[in-house]
């Protein structure tokens, strides 16, 4: 298992309530990941730049939210994830979000089966990883695709064509939030947008919290298509 | 909880734990009425029942709704999660929305409904139950169903009916693809009978019964001889 979430926010007048929505639909995803917990969050610095920061520890998301501080921060876009390890070390390393590359952060709910070969490849062209953990070979090998020209749905087809496994992906930019299940859709993952959002999580329940999502737009994301939200 | 004006019980997922929620719905005197409010995508709700009890679920619920029941008749008035019904052994669960993967999974009897979308693998497994669906069903849907009846109102994804044993799919749209050894048979007198008993069972209008695809196994992928083990 493991609990992906996210949230892009459209309409600016609910930026200061990112840190509190996304902390709000992470604690909702415990369940689906006791061993830790991380979020990477999105705002614009004092030079209007974007700027990316990235929480995670290990521990229950509620606490590690609280010991971040996170319901306190703003910004226009996050993501967080709660994990349930399945293969590699319950670290702070080792929890998600990823962050292969400036301003790019993924979560991912699921397993690669062919994250070793992948790696190699990845390690003869000069990529560096920091752990045996399988989605950060994902998070790499898209980055990667990025840094040569790909954009970030092109990346993301590319993963259904070399990485082997069950996984919803969720990958920002600074401009771009993505998502993406694999052929099956073995992983759960379910969508809400308004008019001042684009929510994504695992589960239902986690959105069930959001202002308006009585009226949002919900559905699922099919298999293999690449849903992309710019801001 | 309070009463219902028509004698019924109330119960808010507000208030109440999933286990105390079943808990009172198991306690229910047959022919008993009740509301779930405020589901707001909980999961496991009217669960493992065997009263024949009518449940109304208000809103959105979660995952396994109405799983593994035996007798009770459940309304959601909403969308929900994964594997309705799932495992359903008679009764009833019909849904006024769409719902997610592997509705009626598994399912021995009873019906589910489902009046707008199912996702991916609608009817997995099914062993006797007979899943409604008047709108779409994603792909791998009847994967390796072997007993009971499918019909879908709208389009079917691809690898319909995956591994078919002797289950029935009923198909209105269109069928993406069909999956290993299912394949599309001539429609009988019967099946027509059988898709308008469907029908008038659901409440679906926008069927036409003389006009809908029967997919069944081919037989091919599956060899079972019931008299093998007769001598034993």
């Amino acid at each position: 298992m493991c609990g992906i979430v996210g949230l892009h926010l459209k309409n600016p007048e609910l930026y200061p309530r990112l840190g509190e929505l996304l902390a709000s639909m992470l604690d909702c995803m415990t369940s689906r990941g006791p061993d830790s917990a991380g979020l990477a969050l999105y705002g614009d610095d004092a030079d209007h730049q974007p700027r990316m920061e990235i929480f995670k520890d290990v521990g229950l998301p509620r606490e590690i939210c609280e010991r971040y501080g996170v319901a306190k921060r703003s910004g226009y876009q996050g993501i967080g994830h709660t994990r349930m390890a399945t293969e590699s070390a319950v670290t702070t390393e080792h929890s998600h979000p990823f962050a292969p590359a400036e301003n790019m952060a993924l979560v991912h709910n699921g397993s690669f089966s062919n994250h070793a070969s992948v790696r190699r490849r990845l390690e003869s062209d000069g990529i560096r990883f920091v752990t045996d953990n399988d989605s950060e070979v994902a998070a790499r090998y898209i980055a990667h695709q990025v840094g040569h020209g790909a954009d970030l749905g092109d990346a993301l087809r590319m993963v259904l064509k070399e990485m082997d496994g069950f996984f919803t992906l969720l990958v920002t930019t600074a401009t771009q939030f993505a998502v993406m299940r694999d052929s099956f859709a073995c992983k759960p993952a379910v969508i809400a947008e308004t008019t001042d959002y684009v929510a994504m999580a695992s589960e239902y329940h986690a959105l069930a919290s959001l202002p308006g999502i009585g009226s949002a737009t919900v559905f699922e994301p099919a298999p293999e298509e690449v849903y992309t939200w710019t801001r | 909880m309070d009463t219902l004006n028509a004698g019924g019980v109330r119960l808010s997922c507000a208030d109440l734990t999933t286990r105390e929620i079943n808990a009172a719905l198991a306690e229910l005197p047959d022919g008993a009425e009740a509301r779930i409010e405020e589901p707001w995508g909980r999961h496991n709700l009217a669960v493992g029942l065997t009263n024949r009890i009518t449940i109304d679920i208000d809103g959105n619920a979660g995952y396994f709704i109405g799983g593994l029941c035996d007798g009770p008749d459940i309304t959601v008035d909403g969308f929900v999660g994964w594997s309705v019904g799932e495992n359903l052994m008679s009764g009833s669960v019909r849904v006024r929305g769409n719902v997610s993967e592997c509705a009626g999974a598994s399912a021995h009897g009873g019906t589910i409904i489902i009046h707008g979308d199912a996702s991916s693998r609608a009817g997995i497994s099914l062993k006797g139950g007979t899943v409604l669906v008047g709108g779409d069903v994603g792909h791998m849907s009847g994967f390796m169903a072997q007993a009971g009846t499918m019909l879908v109102g709208g389009d079917a994804g691809h690898a319909l009916g995956d591994s078919l044993y002797e289950a029935v799919i009923y198909v209105a749209g269109k069928i993406a693809s069909l999956g290993s050894d299912a394949k599309v048979e001539n429609l009988t007198d019967s099946d027509v009978l059988r898709v308008k008993q469907l029908i008038d069972l659901a409440g679906f209008d926008h069927i036409d019964p003389q006009n809908v695809k029967r997919v069944a196994s081919a037989r091919q992928l599956y060899n079972f001889d019931a008299l093998k083990d007769q001598k034993y």
